[in-house]
C-alpha cells in the first residue's frame, strides 16, 4: 500500500525531471519516492509551483495542506483516474432521490452511533461510569428508523456525539483535559484541539481512499453537497471516528504521550506544538496499520483497508446489488 | 450506450470465461485500483517477452500481441502469464483469428506461455466459431443486465483484483 508523505518543515518543492524533492530553508533536499507514496499532507510553509502539481496529477498523488494551527485547508485532488459514468450516475440518482438518500444516511448515522457504544461499553467493562451515555444513545438510535428528514438526522448524530463526549471525562480522568463544550474553529480547550486535529487526518485519509474507487467525493449523503467541498469523506468518517481517532486520543492522553505542554495558546485559540502533532500523526499510522480478520475476505485487513471496503460496498449499495451495512466493530 | 462502444472485444471473451460478474464491472468501466500487484504483472509479461518479432496487429476493438508469417500462412500470437486460463486465452485466440477471417485473412493460433516455455496451437473449426458466436451473443446480454451477476466464490477470487470488491 502507498505511503503517506508528512512534510512539517518549511521548504520548497522541486521537480527535476521524473523525480521531485524537497528542499527546506536550510537547503537540505529530501528525495520523495513518487511510486511509493499515495499522499503528501503539508503542515509548514510550502511553495509549490504548477510543473510540480503536474508531476503529482501525473503520479495520482494527492496533496493536502493545514494551517498553522493544524486546520484542514484544501487537497489538490489530481483528476480522477479511475471513471465509470455509471457509478457516477448511481451516486447522483442517491443524492437526488429523497428516500435513497435518506436511507443511506440512516445507516450511516447508525453506524457511527453502534461504533461510539462499541467504545463505551469497553470502558464501562473497566468500571468507567458511562453508563448515562450508554442509554441517551440506546435512545437515540432507536429513533433513527422514524427520522424522516436529513436535518433531524443530523440533529440525532449530534446528540449522539454530545452524550458520548459527556463521557470522556470519564473515560480520560484528567483534569487538564476536560470536555467542556465541543468548540471547532478555534478549539477552545486541549481536548477539543485533538478532536478537531484527529478528525481533519481521518478526513483526508478516507478523501484519499475514496480517489481509489469510482465514488465522487463531492456528493455526500448525510452532509449536503453543494459542489464546492468534499463530503463523502465526511459521512465515511463518521463509522471511523470513535474507532480510530477517539482511540488514538485515549492512549496518547492515557500514556501521557501527549500533555499540557504540548500545547501553546495563539492569537486564535489553543494549537499543538509540531512534536505533539507529530506524535498524533505516528499513533494514527498505527492504528491505520492494524488489521482485523475479515470474515469474508478471508484474511487479515488494516483498519485502512476497512475504509477501502466501506466505499465499496456503498458502490454495491448505489449499484442496488447489496444494501450497505457500515463495519460495526465486534471488540 | 452503442454496440461501438462495448466492443465485445477479445478482452471480454477472456474474461467470460473467468467470471461473468468481472464481465460486467469491466464494461461498466469499474476497474479495480491500478496498484494491484496481478494488473501489473499482466502488463509487465506482455511488454518485455518475445520482444525481437513483437508488432501490434489491432484489427476492430482487438490488439493482437505478436504475428509473423510461416510460409506464408499467418500466424497470430497471444503472449499469457500462465496457462491456468488456458480456456480463456484459446477463446480470445480464436475470437481474433475470427475477426480476421471476417476481413479474409486466413490464420492460425499459436498461444505462447513464456514462463512455462509453452505453445500451443489454436485453429478456427466450426464448432469453435460457433462457440464463439454463442460467447459474443451472450456477453452483451450480460452487459444490458442492470446488475451485475451476483459474485460466486471460484478458484480465480483469490488472485482477482475484484476481490475485496465482491466480498466485502
Ligand atoms: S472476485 Fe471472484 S466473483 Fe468477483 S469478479 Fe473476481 S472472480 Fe468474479
Amino acid at each position: 500500500m502507498k505511503k503517506t508523505l508528512y512534510i512539517f518543515t518549511n521548504g520548497q518543492f522541486h521537480r527535476k525531471d521524473n523525480t521531485i524533492y524537497f528542499e527546506t530553508e536550510q537547503g537540505e533536499k529530501r528525495f520523495i519516492p513518487v511510486e511509493d507514496t499515495g499522499e503528501i499532507m503539508i503542515f509548514g510553509e510550502v511553495d509549490i509551483n504548477k510543473r510540480f502539481l503536474e508531476f503529482l496529477s501525473q503520479k495520482e498523488i494527492i496533496l493536502h495542506y493545514f494551517s498553522h494551527y493544524g486546520y484542514y485547508m484544501g487537497s489538490f485532488y489530481p483528476r480522477e483516474h479511475l471513471n465509470s459514468g455509471y457509478m457516477i450516475l448511481r451516486q447522483a440518482e442517491h443524492y437526488i432521490d429523497e428516500n435513497k438518500r435518506l436511507s443511506i444516511a440512516r445507516l450511516l448515522v447508525e453506524g457511527a452511533g453502534k461504533n461510539i457504544l462499541r467504545v463505551l461499553k469497553y470502558y464501562k467493562a473497566r468500571d468507567k461510569k458511562v453508563d448515562n451515555s450508554i442509554v441517551t444513545i440506546e435512545t437515540l438510535l432507536g429513533t433513527i428508523a422514524t427520522c424522516n428528514d436529513i436535518p433531524s438526522l443530523m440533529a440525532i448524530e449530534g446528540n449522539m456525539r454530545e452524550a458520548y463526549y459527556k463521557a470522556f471525562d470519564e473515560i480520560i480522568e484528567l483534569p487538564d483535559f476536560i470536555f467542556e463544550n465541543r468548540t471547532r474553529r478555534p478549539p477552545k480547550n486541549y481536548l477539543n484541539t485533538l478532536i478537531s486535529f484527529g478528525n481533519s487526518l481521518l478526513y483526508t485519509i478516507c478523501l484519499g481512499e475514496i480517489y481509489r474507487t469510482h465514488l465522487d467525493p463531492r456528493i455526500g449523503f448525510l452532509h449536503t453537497t453543494n459542489f464546492r467541498r468534499f463530503t463523502l469523506n465526511l459521512d465515511i468518517a463518521e463509522i471511523f471516528k470513535p474507532l480510530i481517532v477517539d482511540r488514538v486520543i485515549f492512549s496518547l492522553l492515557g500514556r501521557k504521550m501527549i500533555t499540557t505542554d504540548d500545547f501553546e495558546r495563539g492569537s486564535e485559540g489553543i494549537l499543538m506544538k509540531d512534536r505533539a502533532k507529530r506524535c498524533f500523526i505516528e499513533q494514527m499510522e498505527e492504528k491505520l496499520k492494524t488489521t482485523i480478520k475479515h470474515r469474508e475476505i478471508g484474511r487479515a485487513v488494516s483498519y485502512r483497508r476497512l475504509i477501502r471496503l466501506e466505499l465499496y460496498k456503498l458502490e454495491k449499495h448505489l449499484m442496488g446489488e447489496k444494501v450497505y451495512e457500515p463495519f460495526i466493530a465486534t471488540w | 450506450m452503442s454496440d461501438a462502444d462495448i466492443g465485445v472485444g477479445g478482452t471480454l471473451v477472456w474474461y467470460y470465461y473467468i467470471c461473468l460478474r468481472q464481465v460486467w464491472l469491466i464494461s461498466h468501466q469499474i476497474t479495480p485500483d491500478a496498484d494491484d500487484g496481478n494488473l501489473i504483472l499482466g502488463r509487465f509479461i506482455g511488454e518485455t517477452s518475445y520482444n525481437r518479432e513483437k508488432k501490434e496487429l489491432a484489427i476492430g476493438s482487438s490488439k493482437m500481441d505478436v504475428y509473423h508469417f510461416n510460409n506464408g500462412e499467418m500466424v497470430v500470437g497471444e503472449v499469457k502469464k500462465s496457462s491456468k486460463y488456458n480456456q480463456s486465452a484459446r477463446m480470445q485466440l480464436a475470437f481474433y483469428l475470427k475477426e480476421l477471417h471476417k476481413r479474409g485473412i486466413q490464420a492460425r493460433g499459436e498461444l505462447r506461455f513464456p514462463q512455462e516455455k509453452k505453445k500451443e496451437e489454436v485453429i478456427l473449426d466450426e464448432d469453435t466459431l460457433a462457440e464463439i458466436e454463442r460467447v459474443e451473443r451472450d456477453i452483451l446480454r450480460l452487459v444490458y443486465l442492470q446488475q451485475p451477476p451476483p459474485p460466486v466464490k471460484n478458484r480465480f477470487c483469490k488472485k482477482c483484483a475484484y476481490s475485496e470488491f465482491c466480498w466485502s
